[in-house]
């Protein structure tokens, strides 16, 4: 049975059925059904471009876009080097290393959700403990999520705490997979730590690397819980990202077109954004050989 | 022992009976999936229980969802286009905007419109027609804690709404109480960010939030009113710094309240059982809604409607559900769960007894004299979730006069498509 030419097509078929309703059915509907607006009784009228034609027009979407820009400039490369960190951090065994372990993989146990309610309840400017504390310590309180000015920083930091011990695993299993040889030849050679982490570790761990910038950005695009939860996108625009941006005109509007026109846009720059972090990420020529 | 063929016969015939009466009854039960607000047990159950008492053959699936989701969910759940959920809560003007995209079922063979007060009515009505039912309206009044009053040596506001406070003297007062570093302050409004409580700030000042037609929010909620009522409101938070910013959340500032760390809060009255009940050694008053000293006193005032999904499967359920509700004594009872100001006639006459109190004199005189609605349009969804975010920028900080410019366009583009 093994042997039958169909054979793997049939083991991969439940895979690829998986992808083809919950991946490109939705993407495929997304698609065309910005090309629509719905009407009252919920009848969709074909309108063309108009939905993306209004998005171009309109300031408050060059905003969203802008602020999802600058949210997944930073954010991306932020939650890798601390995933990099924490994985180089528990990767030789020593004591309680178990400990540490368990406490960076323990915020991803947390749904996002209650990551947010529990994180918007820390850092309440007025009843939170991390204002309690920084009064306690006689530093002054600070806003957070409530300041124009801290509040995508915050949600940065919330989604690392969140993010980073997820990702540490992926990386985590690039460096336990580098052979010992290479490495233990190269402190023959004399390389020092760092040195040794330049061009041994970062050159030999391109592909889970490659792997994880480019999850990692279409996971932080695709970032809606904390904003919907603590920000409402706010204050004036600060947190306003594309996806809660997607949901608003859908839920709150009841525009379906423009939100569907909103999510088509999130694919393509994320797609244009993966292809290229994969071309950045490219091994050379005689390592794919 | 040995048993016949036909005694056998008949124990079998019972067993099997014995087995399938319960599926039987169970299918001769109708379920109602009700959306409803996320009050208290002890202020919905009771309720419920008594229609099914009445009802043994109706089952009601209740599903309480709290205030800062329910009207998102509501309407993910709406626009599936499907019978899911047969009853739900609404807020009254959202009844135009369900009945414009026919999510709410025609009521007028069911309701008695003479029973209700005429604004009631009002509310739920959209094109001539009664698409909700009133189950409740609301008033504002200002709670005030009087040992802190005390303590701060502040004369208290009184009752008399002839002698109502202005806003500056809100402030004064607030001042002379709030030590913001220990997390005490002067004033709260209940609900931060909602306009049903924000509104009449510029309302007191001239401004009117909506178009007459409904249709238009520039040159309305962006006008010179709405930006000095507003501006006023953040120097609250942000100048004397009487308020505590942020409480986005209307179950925690009765608690700030009720645990003593506020000294004045404008809620509902719905609050004034909430607050005796949970806090029974909190010594507090009740005054009415301030105004500007330079405008009018101006009192929100909306309502809690409940309607029947217009594709549900179950109508003659659901009508007895509408009819039994609102029949005299069930919203005697309701009154008295949740006292909410009654819109049924009925209900001021049978329990007149309780309408005597301070609270109560309050609550009237301003439902008769300075009470306005929320603005009536089939875009109230848009407007009020366009506006609530507004009212949040603005009191982090953000300019009024932009924030609210901005959102008057905001609202006009997303408001247009309810047009012809």
């Amino acid at each position: 049975m093994f042997r039958h030419p169909w054979a793997p097509f049939l083991f991969l078929a439940p895979a690829f059925l998986g992808l083809f309703v919950f991946r490109f059915v939705p993407i495929g509907l997304s698609g065309v059904g910005s090309l629509f607006s719905e009407n009252l009784r919920g009848d969709m009228v074909f309108v063309g471009w108009k939905n993306y034609a209004e998005l171009f027009d309109d300031p408050s979407f060059w905003n969203t876009l802008k602020v999802t820009l600058i949210f997944n400039l930073i954010i991306n490369p932020f939650q890798i080097c601390c995933a990099m960190g924490l994985a180089l951090l528990v990767r030789r065994p020593t004591r309680f290393m178990d400990v540490f372990r368990l406490s960076f993989i323990m915020p991803m146990t947390v749904s996002i959700a209650l990551t947010s309610i529990i994180w918007s309840i820390m850092l309440d400017p007025t009843l939170g403990p991390v204002n309690s504390l920084l009064r306690w310590l006689g530093l002054p309180t600070q806003p957070f999520f409530r300041s124009e000015r801290q509040a995508l920083e915050t949600l940065m930091l919330v989604a690392t705490w969140k993010g980073a011990g997820y990702w540490m695993i992926f990386l985590l299993s690039g460096l336990l997979a580098i052979p010992k040889e290479v490495e233990d030849s190269a402190l023959i050679d004399g390389a020092t730590g760092f040195r040794k982490f330049i061009s041994i570790t970062l050159p030999l761990m391109k592909r889970p690397l490659a792997f994880v910038l480019v999850a990692d950005t279409a996971a932080n695009f695709l970032l809606f819980a904390p904003v919907y939860i603590i920000t409402n996108g706010g204050p004036n625009g600060a947190t306003q990202l594309l996806m809660f941006e997607a949901y608003q005109a859908a839920f709150a509007y009841i525009n379906h077109g423009r939100s569907m026109a909103i999510s088509t846009i999130i694919l393509l720059v994320v797609l244009v954004i993966a292809v290229l972090e994969l071309r950045l990420f490219r091994p050379a020529e005689e390592e794919r050989s | 022992m040995t048993i016949s063929r036909r005694q056998f016969a008949k124990t079998a015939a019972l067993g099997a009976a014995a087995v399938c009466m319960p599926s039987i009854v169970r299918a001769q039960q109708t379920t109602l999936k009700v959306v409803w607000m996320g009050w208290p047990d002890n202020q919905v159950l009771p309720l419920m229980a008594e229609f099914e008492k009445r009802n043994p053959s109706i089952k009601l699936a209740v599903e309480r969802m709290p205030f800062q989701q329910i009207f998102q969910a509501l309407e993910i759940r709406l626009n599936a286009r499907n019978g899911d959920p047969d009853v739900f809560i609404v807020d009254s003007p959202l009844t135009a905007s369900y009945a414009a995209r026919g999510h709410l079922m025609e009521l007028d063979g069911i309701i008695d419109k003479k029973r209700f007060a005429p604004s009631g009515i009002a509310a739920a009505s959209f094109n001539g027609k009664i698409y909700s039912a009133p189950f409740g309206s609301s008033m504002q009044v200002m709670f005030y804690n009087k040992e802190m009053f005390r303590a701060a040596g502040v004369t208290p506001p009184s009752a008399d709404p002839a002698a109502r406070w202005t806003w500056e003297q809100v402030v004064e007062a607030g001042k002379k109480m709030a030590k913001p570093a220990d997390n005490i302050w002067g004033f709260t409004f209940e609900q931060q960010e909602r306009p049903y409580q924000l509104l009449p700030m510029g309302q007191s000042l001239g401004g009117v939030p909506l178009s007459p037609d409904g249709f238009k929010a520039t040159g309305f909620i962006d006008g010179p009113g709405f930006v000095e009522g507003f501006t006023f409101m953040q120097k609250m938070y942000t100048e004397s710094k009487i308020s505590p910013p942020g409480q986005f959340d209307t179950a925690l500032t009765p608690e700030l309240f009720g645990a003593g760390k506020c000294a004045m809060m404008v809620a509902g009255t719905f609050v004034f059982d909430t607050l005796k009940n949970k806090f029974p050694n909190l010594d507090f008053g009740v005054a009415p809604h301030p105004y500007f000293a330079k405008g009018k006193p101006v009192t929100p005032t909306g309502a809690w409607h409940f309607g029947v999904n217009a594709r549900t499967q179950q109508k003659a359920a659901a009508s007895q559900f509408v009819t039994d509700m609102l029949s005299d004594d069930m919203n005697v009872l309701w009154y008295k769960l949740r006292p909410y100001v009654p819109t049924l006639n009925a209900v001021w006459e049978k329990e007149a007894a309780s309408f005597g109190s301070d609270l109560w004199k309050i609550a009237k005189y301003d439902v008769q004299n300075t009470a306005i609605p929320r603005p009536a349009t089939p875009g109230f969804r848009e407007y009020e979730d366009i506006v609530r975010v507004a009212l949040r920028d603005i009191q982090s900080g953000a300019n009024a006069q932009q924030i609210l410019t901005a959102a008057a366009q905001k609202i006009d583009r997303e408001i247009a498509k309810y047009k012809g």
